[in-house]
């Protein structure tokens, strides 16, 4: 028995200690980025996955062919805790990465040095940036020095815009509603769907899961930047406007104008349990269940997947009319969308190189080409009709202003998006549901 | 790639580390005195599961506790700062309403169609087949049974063919679609039902169990006194069933007042439908932490009860051993 | 008393000197009872069957009749779904990682709940009753309780969004209940064997890697079943140290499904089948140990 014992022993103990070794090497061995300070190197963190990173690898291609410059991707949809632990720690930073959408980060991290300046990457070609730019994205509205939601701080740029998407479109079926578009929203409301046989005169889907309620803030968001500027706009997202406040107050009322049983397919059920990808479907029936829906530019791929049989064509089967004004001329330049864009962390010669690069004509027409997104640049050309058209909104714009949701903490986006769901479910709730979203504005933006 | 390699690493090595340490101690103890011996290896061998248990388990929810009365920053002492707002604001008070609802009705329910099933069940000759069609959703993850009561609760306008099999059913009658996971009335209880369906195969497998092994003598005089099955149920079956009911019931308990998955998949607390858990994940998201800690720490108050049980179980058990 | 022999007792009662009538009278007596189960048996299985047969139709099927409608030509069959979903970004990987989660974890508890288990059992020391107590105890903690400072820990030793960090977390939860059950079994073991052992010279090494362990295979093994079940099926603990990393489970990126642009309700019906096939594989074909290992350890009389 002892001898069993020792023998086994001996050879368990050797088996271990080779584990143990090698574990250890391996857990030494791979690391999760890559130190690229370098001419010919650059590591950039970017959210996308999927088709858009196809997209970006495409928009890569032409630049590290010519240069021989080799950018090293990673998918991160955490880049910015992790860079904020990293700016803390002082550890390594990826090269290029999407900038923080927290205005008191942005404001940090530049104060910090953490954040390279725009002007620094392009050099020269920082003029012709702004000036090919869309305006809304590289302007501070009221020619204020500092709009960090798009990162503008001091006068100077921090963020370059690569892509955007506008919201608050009004996509209709050009088989159902043959009319003109309306230019304001009581002449949108005016309208008698029954007269281009469509049961009601809008669609609606806020159910998505987890995240149900988004649809529904786009459409208030929409209505509040037109109706009460976009200075009451941002000082509602940062907290300091209240939602018992009259212009907010008023916004909600507009809203449930909306989703109302007369105005919306199906009634106030259906608008609350459609998922936002089948909310369209009803205009594509006959009869048309709807004349309008409002959405962003990426539902088209939905109408598509939803109907196989009937191969709509965008342009032709459907089109969309710009959010009509809310009667205040003055906010009728202020327009939704969400933009992605790039930061530069380290000041490298490659780094600035690929951001020259990615603010060119010749870049961003790849992302325009391979469909799906406007780009940032005014006159790219677009093939896409319905793209054609968004450029067109994009480029009246004054202000893009960003969701506000998105850029509320996470327990106030939680609260805003389901106070619209209730009061679309129960609209005499409304003055309940405003001082809740109240409290819990006073206790949320606060860090205890 | 990487992933995989530290993978079969693991797997591997972690066994042979455990190996090697048992092996390895063992050699170094027996050259120690047998008193040092005696009182050194049980603490040796006990140690991977106690250092685990310390770590994950009995070091966090001390410092839960402690976070609970500190800021979000974890810079300053708040008292019971974020006791107060857990117990004023009308969200967490919703959340404590349903996950009163939770508690009661999920475990009284799922504990008596458990008994009520296994009891019926024993009756007859298609007892297997039946039993495993009703385990049958016990072992499918909570995200995939959301996604199966997603599609029954279906909801279309009325009028236009209904999608989800309960409206399609009360159309057959004739009736009007109810928005199931929207309206008040409904939503909780459509949540809670769904909670029910996944685990009352649980509950029925283990007093089924119990079930039989209560004898045969027993249910014949019973029956042979002249007592109808009712009777039999209520006087015979289910004094002889209660610790079975008991141990099941206190499992069921815990659940309830756990239920995240469901909750979160299907509404995420929207319509008044939030439990504790899923407002405590809510503020973790958004790095409240002093405050998720609060209600982490109010979840364990209530549950702190049943521990008391189960401790005191545990040692009547270890008295008769 | 099982059921057939209730059935015989009683039609044996019932057949001696009776009427054909008066045994259809029995049979229509028993009527309720059946129909009560097979309602019963509906609701629960209706359901899951449902969603599956969904999974396989086109999305233009889907939303415009209910499941039920393939009964009836025409059925309109397909595996696109699958094959979209498989498609989408994460969805393949996510399987992959749930199944790096999922084994090494339960391979790693076991083990050290093997061993903790074996000291409680058969070493006397001070405290090992109050230490059996708060591992008892611990068990029914909410994990809410400790995701935060366990979060924190992992922050501090740099291991935060990474699998490794799971499997710690998984086993650090898991471990009370096994502990907790393989006591109760390795306790059971009969004494003599440990002992004859000893006086032939058998440390405890020797008495743990070949008495102890190999009896308590059965045990492990009905475990080993449940502890990879709750780990595949988990969605809390993923969520909260996996949530962002691009390591996520199936469970997490199928809850993702249910609102990112990608998804619509054709992917979530086929990626729920995919996630419900392995635990619905375990369980169809190890369907005796995992019914075992439920009742074994909760019904001592």
């Amino acid at each position: 028995m002892a001898e069993v014992f020792k023998r086994l022993s001996s050879r368990a103990v050797a088996l271990s200690l080779g584990t143990l070794l090698l574990v250890a090497a391996c857990s030494t061995g791979g690391t999760n980025g890559t130190q690229g300070a370098s001419a010919t190197d650059v590591t950039v963190w970017t959210a996308w996955g999927g088709a858009e990173l196809k997209a970006f690898k495409d928009v890569l291609a032409p630049f590290q062919s010519s240069t021989g410059i080799k950018v090293h991707i990673t998918t991160n949809r955490d880049s910015t805790n992790q860079i904020a632990n990293g700016i803390a720690a002082g550890t390594d930073l990826p090269d290029i990465a999407p900038g923080p959408t927290d205005p008191t980060q942005v404001k940090s991290w530049v104060s910090k040095g953490a954040l390279k300046s725009v002007e620094t990457a392009l050099g020269d070609q920082f003029n012709t940036y702004i000036q090919g730019t869309y305006t809304a994205l590289t302007s501070a509205p009221g020619g204020a020095t500092d709009d960090p939601y798009i990162g503008i701080i001091g006068g100077k740029h921090y963020e370059l815009m690569v892509k955007t998407q506008v919201k608050g479109l009004l996509w209709y079926n050009k088989k159902v509603f043959t009319g003109t578009a309306p230019k304001t929203f009581d002449e949108l409301l005016a309208i008698n769907p029954a007269q281009y046989g469509a049961n009601r005169l809008f669609c609606a889907g806020f159910e998505s899961g987890a995240a149900s309620g988004w649809p529904a803030s786009d459409q208030i968001d929409n209505i509040i930047m037109r109706q009460s500027g976009d200075q009451v706009y941002t000082n509602w997202i940062q907290g300091k406007q209240k939602f018992t406040s009259p212009e907010i107050k008023l916004g909600y009322q507009t809203f449930l104008k909306e989703v109302s049983d007369q105005a919306v397919f199906g009634g106030r059920n259906t608008a609350l349990s459609t998922n936002f990808g089948k909310a369209g479907d009803p205009m594509f029936k006959s009869p048309a269940g709807c004349l309008f829906l409002e959405q962003a530019t990426f539902i088209t791929s939905f109408f598509q997947q939803d109907f196989p049989s009937l191969n709509l064509k965008a342009g032709t089967d459907f089109d969309f009319i710009a959010h009509p004004s809310m009667g205040n001329s003055q906010y009728d330049g202020n327009v939704n969308g969400f933009y992605d864009n790039f930061s530069m962390y380290n000041d490298t010669p490659a780094a600035r190189k690929l951001m020259q690069y990615m603010a060119t004509k010749d870049a961003q027409q790849i992302w325009a080409n391979d469909g799906g997104t406007l780009g940032a640049i005014k006159d790219l050309t677009y093939t896409d009709p319905i793209f054609k058209n968004a450029a067109a909104v994009a480029g009246t714009a004054k202000n893009l202003l960003v969701t506000a949701g998105d850029f509320m903490p996470s327990d106030m986006q939680k609260a805003f998006w389901q106070s619209l769901l209730n009061v679309t479910r129960d609209p005499s709730s409304l003055d309940a549901q405003l001082k809740h979203l109240d409290q819990v504005q006073a206790a949320s933006y606060t860090t205890s | 790639m990487d992933q995989i390699i530290t993978a079969v690493v693991a797997v591997v090595g972690v066994p042979l580390v455990l190996l090697g340490y048992i092996i390895l101690g063992e050699r170094v103890l027996e050259r120690l005195s047998d008193s040092l011996q005696k009182w050194i290896r049980p603490y040796f061998w006990a140690l991977p599961a106690i250092g685990f248990a310390t770590v994950f388990m009995v070091y966090p929810l001390l410092r839960t506790v402690v976070i609970s009365f500190r800021n979000s920053d974890d810079t300053e002492w708040i008292g019971l700062a974020n006791y107060n707002y857990f117990f004023t604001f009308p969200d967490t008070l919703t959340a404590l309403r349903n996950s009163l609802l939770w508690l009661v009705f999920y475990t009284a329910i799922s504990v008596a169609l458990g008994l009520i099933i296994a009891i019926l069940l024993d009756r007859v000759k298609y007892e297997s087949i039946a039993k495993i069609a009703i385990f049958l959703p016990v072992p499918i993850s909570a995200v995939a049974a959301s996604i199966i009561w997603k599609f029954m609760f279906d909801y279309q306008p009325p009028g236009t063919p209904q999608t989800g099999t309960l409206n399609a059913i009360l159309g057959l009658f004739g009736r009007d679609p109810v928005a199931w996971l929207v309206n008040s009335t409904t939503n909780n209880a459509a949540l809670i039902f769904v909670g029910i369906w996944t685990i009352t195969g649980f509950c029925m497998v283990i007093i089924s169990a119990s079930l039989k092994a209560i004898s045969s003598e027993v249910l014949e005089a019973a029956r042979i006194d002249g007592a109808n099955e009712f009777r039999i149920v209520q006087l015979v079956i289910t004094p002889l069933l209660w610790p079975t009911i008991t141990v099941v019931g206190t499992t069921m308990i815990i659940n309830a007042l756990k239920t995240f998955d469901i909750v979160y998949v299907m509404t995420n607390g929207a319509y008044d439908t939030d439990v504790i858990a899923t407002r405590m994940f809510s503020q973790l998201q958004s790095a409240h932490y002093g405050r998720a800690a609060a209600v982490g720490v109010v979840l364990f108050i209530a549950i702190v009860p049943l521990l008391i049980v189960n401790i005191r179980r545990f040692q009547q058990q270890e008295e008769q051993r | 008393m099982s059921a057939e022999q209730v059935t015989t007792r009683r039609e044996s009662a019932v057949g001696a000197g009776v009427s054909a009538l008066d045994r259809l009278g029995y049979r229509l007596q028993r009527l309720p009872l059946h129909l009560v189960i097979i309602i019963l048996c509906a609701i629960w299985i209706v359901p899951t069957i449902g969603m599956v047969i969904n999974s396989f139709r086109g999305l233009q099927d889907m939303s415009q009749a209910g499941w039920w409608t393939v009964l009836f030509p025409p059925h309109g069959f397909t595996l696109d779904s699958y094959k979209q979903v498989l498609q989408i970004e994460g969805v393949a990987p996510s399987i992959l990682y749930s199944v790096l989660i999922t084994i090494p974890a339960t391979v790693i508890q076991l083990a050290i709940a093997t061993m903790g288990a074996y000291a409680f059992a058969w070493m006397r020391f001070p405290g090992r009753n109050l230490f059996f107590i708060v591992i008892v105890g611990l068990m029914v903690v909410p994990i809410q309780m400790t995701l935060i400072p366990v979060l924190q820990i992992f922050k501090a030793i740099h291991l935060s969004g990474t699998i490794p960090a799971v499997w710690l977390a998984h086993s650090g939860y898991g471990l009370p209940f096994e502990v907790f059950l393989l006591r109760n079994y390795l306790g059971g073991l009969p004494r003599e064997i440990f002992e004859s052992a000893e006086v032939d010279g058998a440390g405890h090494s020797v008495r743990f890697l070949r008495i102890a362990v190999p009896m308590t295979i059965p045990a492990i093994a009905s475990l080993t079943i449940f502890v990879f079940l709750g780990i595949w099926n988990d969605l809390l603990v993923a969520l909260t140290f996996l949530g962002v990393s691009p390591f996520r489970p199936f469970t997490v990126v199928i809850t993702g499904l249910v609102t990112s642009f990608g998804g619509g309700w054709q992917f979530l019906t086929a990626a729920a089948v995919l996630q419900m096939s392995l635990p619905l594989a375990v369980f169809i074909f190890l369907q005796r140990y995992f019914v075992r290992g439920i009742t074994s350890g909760s019904v001592k009389g």
